[in-house]
């Protein structure tokens, strides 16, 4: 069989008449795909494509089509809101609460939201969570969980927002944030306990710089 | 040229997959913008399923309202993701907000409370069947999750639930709930101290 490398005049579909010079060929006939015009020029099959797409006979009115897909268009939308919402996004973070371990600007960051969507309770000590603030409804923060339902936790180590001596239990439904750095930091020290509820995901990754790539886990060490 | 299709034009799986195609819209719209849902529990009572009433209360509520501008207020009824099990939500009426000050019921340790910064005070509207605010303290806005807008069932209460006013006039069973749903909304407001509003005079 021969494979012809480059634009064929000889049509392989269509009605034409075979004469001696350009034979009638089967429709099956094998042709390079390198002589296919999508191939040969990219742009003009794309315009074809698009042509095709938009000029192709419809049972719709255009009206009808410029609506369809418009709501296509929303609903797009919508399955990225979804997806942000209960899968995971990439985001950036800013603010200098947790210094050492994320920069002041400048990064971005993989949140994983399904995990924390499927069991709330699935969170360890030493986590890096996402959060919404419980002073400001609006505002997202990131903080590392210090104590779950149960455990007794020094307020403030430091001594800065309460004496150093005073200690809590964490009631039930409640963990203890902390940012890593305390000097910059509203966090649990001032506010108490926050609900779970609260919780929105978990920092799992820095993307950015690529010098600093890390994945984050609980970096926790227990002394027995 | 043959137009090649990446899902079957007919066969069992196209209703299926197309199906599939519009779900995040219909998603959204019924989940993330305005939901009905089912009332169940008695801690609204007998604002919500009351005791009268043959079946559980149907009602719409709004999320965008409370997620976007933050617009719930004293006096609304509101849902919660509950603070002490977060797979739970509360019913409840908001009783307070931040810089308010409440004088609250038993079970609380403190005989009053100033709400703090971006904090509210919930409570159901039967003391005695209501697990609220009065149990575990003045909850974050940020669990709110959305707000009552209208009950849609049963159908002799459909529509918005009014702030309830002095009934001047009527006897009978209408009359004696109102004028119990107006000293139950009295008595409310009469423990809160609203947070005082910083007005600033104009220049003349």
């Amino acid at each position: 069989m021969i494979a012809i490398p480059f634009p064929n005049p000889i049509k392989t579909s269509g009605l034409r008449p075979g004469n001696r010079r350009f034979p009638r060929l089967p429709h099956n006939f094998p042709v390079s795909f390198m002589a296919n015009p999508r191939f040969l020029y990219p742009l003009h099959g794309l315009g074809q494509m698009l042509r095709a797409r938009i000029f192709k006979p419809s049972k719709y009115s255009l009206p009808t089509r410029v609506g369809i897909g418009c709501l296509k268009l929303v609903n797009l939308v919508c399955f990225a809101h979804l997806f942000v919402e209960y899968v995971g996004t990439i985001s950036t973070m800013e603010g200098p609460s947790m210094l050492p371990t994320l920069g002041n600007e400048g990064e971005i960051v993989v949140v994983d939201r399904l995990s924390t969507r499927l069991d709330p309770y699935n969170i360890a000590r030493g986590e890096l969570l996402i959060l919404l603030s419980p002073l400001n409804p609006k505002r997202y923060i990131c903080k590392r969980v210090v104590g779950l339902p149960g455990d007794v936790v020094c307020v403030d180590p430091t001594g800065q927002q309460a004496p150093s001596t005073e200690h809590v239990r964490i009631p039930k439904g409640h963990i203890w944030i902390m940012g890593d750095n305390a000097d910059a930091s509203r966090d649990s020290r001032i506010y108490g306990p926050v609900p779970i509820g609260l919780v929105q995901g978990k920092l799992r990754t820095r993307l950015w710089p690529p010098s600093k790539f890390q994945m984050f886990g609980s970096n926790m060490t227990y002394i027995d | 040229m043959q137009n090649k299709r990446w899902f079957p034009r007919a066969g069992a799986l196209r209703t299926p997959l197309r199906i599939l195609y519009w779900a995040p819209l219909g998603i959204v719209l019924t989940t993330h913008w305005y939901n009905v849902r089912v009332i169940s529990g008695p801690s609204m009572q007998p604002t919500l399923n009351p005791e009268w009433s043959l079946s559980k209360d149907y009602a719409v509520f709004d999320k965008v309202a409370v997620l976007d501008k933050q617009d719930c207020h004293r006096g609304d009824i509101i849902t919660l993701k509950s603070p002490l099990d977060p797979k739970y939500k509360l019913i409840k009426r908001i009783v307070a907000e931040e810089g308010d000050t409440v004088k609250t019921l038993p079970p609380y340790p403190l005989k009053e409370v100033k709400i703090p910064q971006g904090y509210v005070w919930v409570e159901g509207d039967d003391p005695f069947n209501s697990d609220d605010s009065n149990m575990f303290g003045p909850v974050p806005r940020a669990l709110i999750e959305s707000k009552l807008v209208f009950l849609i069932w049963p159908p002799s209460r459909v529509g918005k639930l009014e702030e309830p006013k002095l009934p001047l006039s009527g006897t009978g069973p209408t009359f004696r709930r109102a004028m119990a749903a107006f000293e139950r909304a009295h008595a409310r407001q009469s423990r809160v101290t609203p947070a005082a509003k910083i007005v600033i005079p104009e220049r003349v």
